[in-house]
């Protein structure tokens, strides 16, 4: 709800909040696939629908899911069962399918192919040390291993399979998946999780440990939707029941990904010759993408940083009358800036859903420490004998605050939201993590695909706003403030 | 026009004013002199509300000074000191209209005043367009002088308004703020450490040390009866700076 209304209040960005059914995906490249898949079926059945792609990780797209920022989202039973019913020990198909449907989420007929967890190494280690199945990693404890960071906590990732296998492998670390593979080809690390699906695995020739324990549990690709969506969005998503076997669902993974073709693309081909249906696919061209993220970009800065500067002035103003408060007030402001962007992000998202909401509040949060403190040093700083010649002129308290000490404190007030306003064009990028859009979007999907030019289509323009932000503001100070 | 009574003010670490009584009379000029950190800016201070005192208690015009009257005292009281104290982030005119423009008085009757006291301190008119930082030191202080009198009042502060200014300049600005103050009839508290001036401008000298009154009398009365060895060492200390030893 407050995704929609602050999208609505940008008039021209809200792209998606406005429209009926919105399918998110997750942070790699099967999941945008499968997004972008069932956007294109529903809107071929004449339903409108967006596509927020690259949402996070699954607790993002579930919880924005339940609190109705999106509507659907390809997920995979193992994940619903280790993950989000975690608590609950859901052994067969049909306590799952009870136990979504007390959440008040719809489940689609399974895809067709199982997306499992395997532990992947390049195949000349393996062959060197002789191993092929995950138990025989119990006798090599010098591995290095690192997994995504999902795997990493998971009772279905690292900790259960350390237990099941009594692997003895100590300093795990944890990376993002796609920086995973390059790892592993460049000897970085060892071993890895992989997803089974996943085009690399062929790509880099890495061997997939056999698990003869049988761990993982059975991953099967479906969609979940909320339950109040209508029944032509359950009939459309059903339409690709059993259509995906898992060879055909890592070649589109590896067209998305090695060859570089845009996902909607893989899709569409996958609908035309699979499905006989021929959806439209249109893909922006490099300026109307760029100009729009910028708006999506500015929105986000722009919107935090002036609710920050309505509330750290005054603040800083009281901090510098009343020292008790101010040193309360530096407290809290210091601890908020220690919080970690991404924390503060997935922190927000129970109260605000996904989208602009929870990013402006953490980019507002992170905005009123810097000119919080410069509006108490530069008040602090006026020299004894203007502020007593102030006061011995008769002045009002409020008139000398506003005619002597605050433009006297001007240039270091300035200052403050500066910083503000530099910091906040870079921390905005993390925003396309939880769908607010802007510069980070294609620095996500570069990193993903392995694409420096996507990177730098995000990367430049950031760059590009961060030194004029402080040009702006550099003329700012210059025609407000007089030097002395 | 000020009584202090047994005023007492100290600072954080230092005695600034101890039990101090003192009577400055209307309409004419005084000055406080002494050494460094012997009080006589705090005595200023306390009358305007710039210290207040934690014993005792200051008369301004029949009334001891409160936070319910300080404004009004303050609007009725000029006060310049060494610095200047000019806003740098407004113009000369700014300046010295500020209290007037907050106080809603008359646009015509500011400009009146304006060109009044442009020409008392003898400025040229372009200078009321100027920021401070582009004024020379004897500007600053007219400028200062200008501001403090802005709303007419019957109090002048001065807290060594010519401290800052190289002896040419400071003499000059001597001979005028003198017949200044003979023309416009108003009590003046002056704060110097230089005796020749403060001989110079008052009638009554009050010599200070270490928060107390020394001596209070004319330059005639210190001379010939200093009360005690340090009045005597103060003398003749200035006049041993006024005329050095070794070329006597």
């Amino acid at each position: 709800m407050h995704s929609r209304c602050a999208a609505l209040l940008f008039g021209l960005l809200a792209v998606s909040a406005r429209a009926d059914v919105v399918v998110g995906s997750k942070v790699f490249t099967e999941s945008v696939v499968l997004g972008e898949l069932a956007t294109q079926l529903l809107q071929h059945e004449g339903i409108p629908a967006t596509h927020q792609r690259e949402l996070g990780g699954t607790t993002i797209l579930w919880s924005g899911m339940l609190r109705g920022d999106i509507q659907c989202y390809p997920e995979y039973t193992g994940t619903l069962r280790a993950e989000i019913f975690a608590k609950q020990s859901l052994d067969s198909d049909e306590a799952l399918r009870q136990a979504v449907k007390r959440s008040h989420v719809w489940a689609s007929p399974a895809l067709g192919f199982n997306n499992t967890y395997v532990l992947g190494m390049r195949k000349d280690v393996a062959q060197r040390l002789s191993v092929t199945r995950m138990s025989d990693l119990a006798a090599q404890p010098q591995l290095r291993l690192a997994f995504s960071n999902e795997f990493l906590e998971r009772a279905d990732g690292w900790p259960g399979v350390r237990a099941a296998y009594a692997l003895p492998q100590e300093g795990v670390r944890g990376m993002a998946h796609d920086l995973a593979y390059r790892a592993l080809a460049s000897n970085s690390i060892d071993i890895t999780d992989l997803y089974s699906t996943d085009a690399e695995i062929a790509y880099y020739d890495l061997l997939a440990l056999e698990d003869d324990r049988r761990f993982f549990p059975e991953y099967a690709a479906l969609f979940v939707c909320r339950d109040d969506v209508g029944e032509d969005v359950r009939q459309a998503l059903s339409k690709l029941a059993g259509r995906i076997d898992a060879e055909t669902m890592a070649r589109m993974n590896a067209r998305a990904k090695l060859e570089r073709e845009p996902e909607a693309q893989v899709a569409g081909e996958f609908a035309r010759d699979r499905l006989g249906i021929r959806l439209q696919s249109h893909r922006d061209d490099r300026a109307v993408r760029i100009g729009r993220r910028t708006l999506e970009h500015l929105a986000m800065v722009g919107l935090s940083l002036g609710a920050a500067v309505i509330l750290a002035l005054p603040l800083g103003v009281l901090a510098y009358r009343a020292p008790r408060f101010g040193r309360i007030a530096f407290v809290v402001a210091d601890v908020l800036q220690t919080v970690p962007a991404l924390a503060l992000l997935v922190f927000l998202i129970p109260w605000l859903g996904i989208g602009y909401a929870p990013a402006i509040v953490a980019l507002f949060l992170y905005s009123l420490l810097p000119i919080l403190r410069n509006t108490h040093a530069g008040l602090a700083d006026i020299p004894r004998d203007l502020r007593e010649s102030a006061e011995a002129l008769g002045l009002s308290a409020f008139a000398r605050l506003r005619f002597v000490e605050l433009p006297l404190a001007a240039r270091s007030i300035l200052a403050g939201i500066k910083t503000a306003a530099v910091i906040n064009v870079g921390t905005a990028t993390l925003g396309a993590l939880i769908g607010a859009g802007g510069y980070g979007q294609p620095i996500l999907t570069g990193i993903r695909l392995d694409d420096l030019g996507l990177i730098l289509e995000g990367a430049i323009p950031a760059a590009l706003l961060a030194l004029i932000a402080q040009a702006f503001f550099g003329a700012l100070e210059r025609r407000w403030v007089r030097a002395k | 026009m000020i009584w202090f009574e047994s005023v007492t003010h100290e600072y954080a670490h230092a005695v600034a004013v101890r039990d101090v009584t003192l009577h400055v009379g209307g309409g004419a000029t005084t000055a406080l002199i002494g050494p460094s950190g012997c009080g006589k800016s705090t005595l200023l201070k306390l009358i305007v509300g710039l210290a207040w005192p934690q014993r005792g208690r200051v008369i301004v015009r029949d009334e001891p000074v409160s936070p319910d009257n300080i404004a009004r005292i303050r609007h009725r009281t000029g006060y310049v000191i060494q610095s200047g104290g000019l806003f740098p982030h407004l113009t000369t005119r700014d300046n010295v209209t500020l209290a007037a423009r907050h106080l809603k008085r008359d646009e015509d009757w500011i400009d009146r005043r304006v060109n009044e006291l442009i020409e008392l301190v003898q400025l040229p008119t372009e200078v009321l367009g100027r920021f401070p930082g582009d004024l020379s030191g004897g500007q600053r202080q007219r400028v200062s002088l200008m501001r403090a009198l802005m709303l007419d009042p019957d109090l002048l502060l001065l807290d060594e308004p010519l401290g800052a200014l190289d002896p040419m300049v400071r003499h000059e600005l001597q001979d005028e703020l003198r017949s200044l103050f003979a023309r416009l009839q108003k009590s003046v508290l002056l704060v110097t450490h230089d005796l020749a001036e403060a001989a110079f401008f008052a009638e009554t000298i009050v010599l200070m040390r270490e928060g107390r009154i020394v001596q209070q009398g004319s330059y005639r009365d210190l001379v010939d009866a200093p009360a005690d060895d340090f009045v005597r060492a103060f003398l003749q200390a200035q006049r041993a700076h006024a005329v050095p030893a070794a070329h006597a």
